[in-house]
């Protein structure tokens, strides 16, 4: 029976507790730095050598589900009732709204030193010390909105012209892809600055602080931001059904191209896991969103 | 379609701490390895450069000591220049997107022409006070564990 990840909007007051608790939980046992570890040391950049498997790459949409898999375990582990909750940036679009609320995330830093200082995770209340950060504060940061120069979450309209896309990812497989659905809600653009954010990125950029680093996983916003992200996933399969709703590319490039060895086609091993993005497209067996 | 992903393991496993530890043993490979220094303080072109790019900076921005030079790895991952970028003396990883353009570890999200320019955005998102981790993991590149090296590698910039 295919278990449920609900809009953080629709959480009953129980189930936030629970969700904020079991989070509080595996970071006081160690395991919440382990992800934070993952996220940083699978950053691999397409202007770089070696494989991408997490980001500016089509396995972006495979890895970043199974990774939420791994954290939802864990989650499970401490109470088997919570599941991860998805935040609709498209709706749930001020810096007060869900998810920025004191039973769930809390709120933005505060002007002087970006710190958070209201909810769960403040450092004052002593249950969320920043371990794996890339600067020294150990004190989880935010600056919803980007106060000193406002940008605004991506718009419906935005997350559509991804949807949209029958095509789920093209060449040359990375950041510069103008094409298909994969780089569309990724949202590597060109330009200057926040033209250049789209979807995925601009949301990463909107929280700001920990969210637009490399540790981005330190706030728990992250898991929330890419349960949205992988409900847009199944969504575009859905919308896509008699077209070609696969994962591409279909076979690794081939010798002459730049790309070989650098991305992951659609059989072949996913790192650190090792299982393959195909085996990540159908998760209707493991949760469904509502 | 078989669906592994509830069976499988999750990140504490042995087999992705390994993995990630012999990704962080590389990037201590890595450093390691010494880069040498091929810009004096004076910014002066890089070498092959089509004159766009300096090779070094050292300037303050907002109250930070930003310096960077364009660096040639020796040893066995030779190849190709790398970008060394302090922040009042503690490093910055830069990396390069196949664009052309730089990102850093502080801000992923986004990229800029140069390296000064990434760099000075780095500073951006630091607060009063706050420094950058020494020995902040980088991005380690892959499994020959290589850094931010981005000039000769598939960037069609």
């Amino acid at each position: 029976m295919a278990y449920v990840r609900k809009d953080v909007s629709r959480l009953t007051p129980d189930e936030r507790r629970r969700f904020v608790n079991a989070l509080l939980r595996i970071k006081w046992r160690g395991e919440y730095d382990e992800f934070v570890r993952i996220h940083i040391a699978y950053y691999t950049s397409d202007g770089e050598r070696g494989l991408r498997s997490a980001h500016m790459g089509p396995s972006f949409l495979p890895w970043h589900r199974r990774f939420l898999l791994d954290l939802e375990r864990a989650l499970q582990r401490v109470d088997e009732s919570v599941t991860v909750p998805y935040w609709d940036w498209t709706r749930d679009r001020s810096t007060t709204s869900v998810p920025w609320t004191d039973d769930l995330l809390g709120g933005n830093g505060r002007p002087f030193d970006r710190q958070v200082v209201t909810g769960p995770f403040a450092y004052v209340q002593g249950y969320w010390p920043i371990r794996e950060g890339i600067i020294d504060a150990l004190f989880l940061t935010r600056d919803l909105g980007r106060a000193h120069d406002p940008i605004e979450l991506p718009t419906e309209e935005e997350l559509e012209t991804a949807l949209a896309d029958p095509v789920y990812d093209t060449e040359p497989w990375d950041s510069t892809c103008e094409e298909g659905f994969r780089n569309k809600l990724e949202g590597w653009g060109t330009g200057e600055d926040s033209a250049a954010l789209h979807n995925h990125n601009l949301v990463h950029r909107w929280v700001g602080g920990a969210m637009v680093g490399g540790a981005s996983v330190n706030d728990p916003v992250f898991w929330l931001h890419h349960a949205f992200v992988d409900l847009q996933w199944t969504r575009w399969q859905q919308r896509h059904r008699n077209g070609a709703p696969h994962y591409l590319p279909a076979y690794p490039p081939g010798p002459r191209s730049g790309q070989r060895g650098r991305i992951v086609a659609r059989h072949e091993p996913m790192p650190p896991w090792g299982v393959s993005p195909d085996e990540m497209e159908d998760v209707s067996g493991i949760y469904r969103y509502a | 379609m078989v669906v592994r992903a509830g069976g499988v393991p999750m990140g504490g496993e042995p087999r992705v701490s390994q993995a990630i530890r012999r990704r962080v043993l590389a990037s201590i490979a890595a450093l390691a390895l010494a880069p040498v220094l091929v810009a004096s303080r004076v910014p002066r072109r890089a070498p092959g450069s089509e004159g766009a790019a300096e090779s070094a900076f050292d300037e303050i921005y907002r109250g930070r000591r930003i310096r960077g030079a364009l660096v040639t790895p020796t040893g066995p991952r030779a190849g190709g220049h790398a970008w060394q970028v302090t922040v009042d003396g503690h490093p910055l990883h830069l990396m390069r997107r196949s664009d052309g353009t730089w990102l850093s570890m502080v801000n992923h999200y986004n990229s800029y022409r140069t390296s000064l320019e990434a760099t000075r955005a780095a500073v951006d998102e630091l607060g009063p006070g706050q420094r950058l981790r020494d020995l902040a993991p980088g991005p380690l590149g892959g499994p020959q564990g290589s850094m931010h090296m981005g000039e000769d590698h598939g960037v069609r910039a």
